[in-house]
């Protein structure tokens, strides 16, 4: 017992100092002018009424990516888990790809392709993408990448909700309901929760975008926060707009704890089914197939064929490898690094939320889902605050500090992902190691983590996934001559040619893809062996 | 003519045959209790009359009306009007007890004043009037079961389909929902085809009996028979 006590409350108090100190750090700068305590930030932030306009802006930005990814993500979800729709496997793939790929990359695509020689004004003549590109430089443009790329969270959700449903309450509805009737009086109310929290998350994630506003001129609170910081150096004006971000979060996320926890869990499967609710297609499939395919060209094929046009000849892959090569490696191994300190800070993490094994359970849960969807930025500038002193010197001029980053912000995802490979194990199994006489550390290395190391590795690609993409730390807190892939496409986005950009981008999706697949062969292939 | 008939119905999962050339022919207001060990094909009789699958080989019909043939759903669940009552009961936990009752009434287009009418009359007649307003969740088991049960029989089913609705009860209750079932049948006169794997439940329901192994139908009797059978069968055993 003693030694579970002090692995977990070292897990937690590594969270706190990561995560929860740099935020609380931070809010306190901004109440500081001169060294004394005065509020002069907030009311200069009150005063202005380009703060509200920022506000307006940040607003209106998260609500119509929330409703434009739901409205498309929902009824996809449904097609693909719910239905026979030819080639959904690949569907899935194909969607899910945004959401790996940095969403300033998808701007980037989109810019190039409604650029004067782009892929636009070549099929639809340079008049139409000229409006096209300057409705792409505002709101519109911003709503259209940041859909693309959150729109497969609400998609996998609502699979994902939609697989617990008991199929025999879908078949009980069949007995008296056309399927569509099933599909709207009973599946979508019951996972309704789940998407919900879903559309939350990326009203929250397209809330503290900042990459995307940036680069497509749509000022909103984090990227005004980000110039502050970066071009005045004023930090407590930084950190006073960052603050209006963190409250939005904390107050969405409040109600989403309150309203929808409780549902979500309730969400379970009576009992085991050995078959599934199924709704077959038939005359409608071939005009779905149509239909998804064109929203797919749309959203995913259109935007990396742009990128792989505009990269052109191989000699713009070779010069953009010679450019940004360093930065490629470091992604690759920060990224690494990060995944692995968070796949085993999300373990003990996430064992203290699935087992209760600590009254602040609750508590943890909450902090690790609110540092996550708060703005990278925002994280940024408190890691700034907390580390950046002569005696923390030794971690904030070394890449040390991007990991700490990845840390504080990430931890929910590889906690979330081991509370459902838990929540998979018996507790039983853990019990009768316990009365065989196994110590904790014993049980968790023999029994608990071998029956979860399948969890841990897609935590792992999850996490990974996340540190490569991420900006909005890096940015921020990255030590001069270690920056990454993501920041160096950034830089460059500013004044580097096309071609070398689109080659960056495309480096950089693949870095995301090749250990994707990689992982994947790996665990498919020990499938087949632990099946011999 | 009879209301029901398998003829020749095989059903193959994942290359294994879970159901043999069955045939049956099941009568108007007739109490048929399908009893069997665990896989041996007897909720596949029910899904496939359902029409949540379509049997490989073989017809059957409903009415003189042929609603599966061939590996072919010919009519679909909504058209068939037949109601089930599921093991794990499927109440849908976002509804209350009126919206349960009232969905399929709904979906079949019935008028308010009509569906008004007949959940009234199956509330009273389950004596779950007094809970119209409650969710399954806040039921005991026994009244999640009166609410199955009401919810299929709302829709005024050609046959009830049930799919071993006791089986997580204890004795006692499950005693009584027989009884209940028994007397809801009298008044109702429904067909009744009653999946169960218990000897005493099958005999005290069908009247009627169906016995299945390793999907196929090995006997058919009325419970009389079945019971002095089982009664010589077992004084055999003991001699």
């Amino acid at each position: 017992m003693r030694a579970r006590r002090i692995t977990l409350s070292a897990a937690l108090l590594i969270l706190a100092i990561l995560g929860l100190a740099p935020i609380v750090l931070m809010f306190m700068r901004s109440l500081t002018v001169d060294g004394a305590f005065s509020i002069e930030n907030y009311r200069h932030l009150l005063a202005t009424g380009r703060s509200w306009q920022l506000l307006a802006n940040s607003l209106a930005l998260g609500l119509a990516t929330a409703l434009i990814s739901t409205l498309v993500g929902l009824p996809l979800g449904l097609l693909f888990a719910k239905t026979d729709l030819p080639l959904r496997r690949m569907f899935v793939l194909l969607f899910a790809l945004p959401l790996v790929i940095p969403p300033y990359i998808t701007a980037v695509s989109w810019a190039d392709m409604l650029a004067p020689h782009g892929l636009a004004s070549r099929f639809f003549g340079e008049t139409t993408a000229q409006v096209a590109s300057h409705l792409m430089f505002g709101l519109p443009g911003c709503v259209l990448v940041l859909a693309s790329t959150f729109m497969p969270a609400v998609m996998l959700a609502t699979m994902t909700f939609v697989r617990t449903i008991n199929p025999r309450v879908e078949e009980a509805a069949r007995v008296s309901a056309r399927p569509l009737r099933v599909l709207s009086g009973i599946t979508i109310p019951l996972v309704r929760p789940g998407v919900l929290l879903a559309t939350t998350l990326v009203f929250l994630l397209a809330l503290g975008e900042f990459g995307v506003p940036s680069f497509l001129r749509y000022p909103v609170f984090a990227v005004e926060s980000f110039t502050q910081f970066t071009v005045s150096y004023n930090f407590g004006a930084a950190t006073a707009l960052a603050v209006p971000l963190a409250l939005l979060t904390f107050i969405v996320l409040g109600i989403e704890w309150f309203a929808l926890r409780e549902k979500i869990q309730s969400l379970r499967p009576a009992s085991n089914g050995d078959y599934n609710y199924f709704v077959p297609l038939r005359a409608h499939r071939i005009w779905l197939f149509v239909l998804v395919s064109v929203i797919c060209a749309l959203m995913v094929i259109t935007p990396l064929l742009s990128l792989m046009l505009q990269a052109g000849s191989w000699q713009s892959y070779a010069r953009a490898l010679e450019v940004v090569s360093g930065s490629l490696l470091r992604s690759i191994f920060l990224a690494a690094a990060g995944a692995t300190a968070l796949t085993a800070l999300g373990f003990f993490v996430g064992y203290v939320i699935r087992t209760r094994a600590m009254s602040i359970w609750r508590a943890v849960d909450a902090g690790t889902v609110l540092l996550f969807a708060l703005p990278g930025t925002v994280i940024g500038m408190g890691l700034i605050a907390l580390w950046n002193r002569p005696a923390t010197n030794f971690i904030y001029a070394t890449p040390l500090i991007i990991v700490f980053g990845y840390l504080a912000q990430y931890t929910a995802l590889t906690g979330r992902v081991t509370v459902a490979g838990l929540s998979l194990v018996p507790t039983s199994m853990e019990e009768a190691a316990a009365s065989a006489g196994a110590g904790w550390m014993r049980r968790l290395a023999r029994i608990v983590l071998p029956l979860v190391k399948h969890t841990l590795v897609t935590g792992w690609l999850i996490a990974y996934i996340f540190c490569l993409r991420d900006t909005g730390i890096t940015m921020l807190v990255y030590p001069p001559g270690y920056d990454t892939l993501p920041v160096r496409i950034f830089t460059l986005m500013a004044n580097g040619a096309p071609a070398l950009i689109a080659a960056a981008c495309l480096f950089m999706i693949v870095a995301t893809a090749l250990p994707l697949i990689g992982v994947a062969s790996l665990l498919r292939l020990q499938r087949r062996h632990s099946w011999r | 003519m009879a209301l029901i008939i398998f003829d020749s119905v095989s059903k193959i999962y994942s290359g294994k045959t879970v159901l043999h050339n069955f045939s049956l022919c099941v009568e108007r207001k007739e109490r048929m209790a399908i009893l069997g060990p665990s896989g041996c094909g007897k909720t596949t009789v029910l899904r496939l009359l359902a029409g949540f699958i379509a049997p490989d080989t073989g017809t059957i019909s409903i009415e003189g009306q042929t609603v599966a043939n061939n590996g072919e759903i010919l009519v679909p669940p909504e058209q068939r009007h037949i109601g089930m009552v599921f093991q794990d009961l499927a109440l849908w936990p976002h509804l209350n007890v009126e919206g349960n009752l009232e969905f399929g009434l709904k979906a079949q287009r019935i008028p308010k004043s009509e569906r008004t009418q007949r959940i009234n009359e199956i509330l009273e007649l389950v004596e779950m009037d007094t809970y119209r307003r409650a969710r399954p969740a806040e039921l005991s088991g026994g009244q999640q079961q009166r609410v199955a049960l009401a919810r299929a029989l709302v829709l005024r089913p050609r046959a009830l389909l049930m799919d071993e609705p006791l089986s997580n009860l204890d004795e006692e209750l499950n005693q009584f929902l027989r009884g209940e079932l028994l007397r809801l049948h009298a008044q109702l006169a429904f067909t009744l085809l009653y999946v169960t794997h218990d000897h005493a439940e099958a005999t005290e329901i069908g009247t009627r009996i169906v016995r299945m192994r390793n999907g196929r139908l090995e006997q058919i009797a009325s419970a009389q028979e079945f019971k002095l059978q089982r009664t010589e069968d077992r004084r055999h055993q003991v001699e």
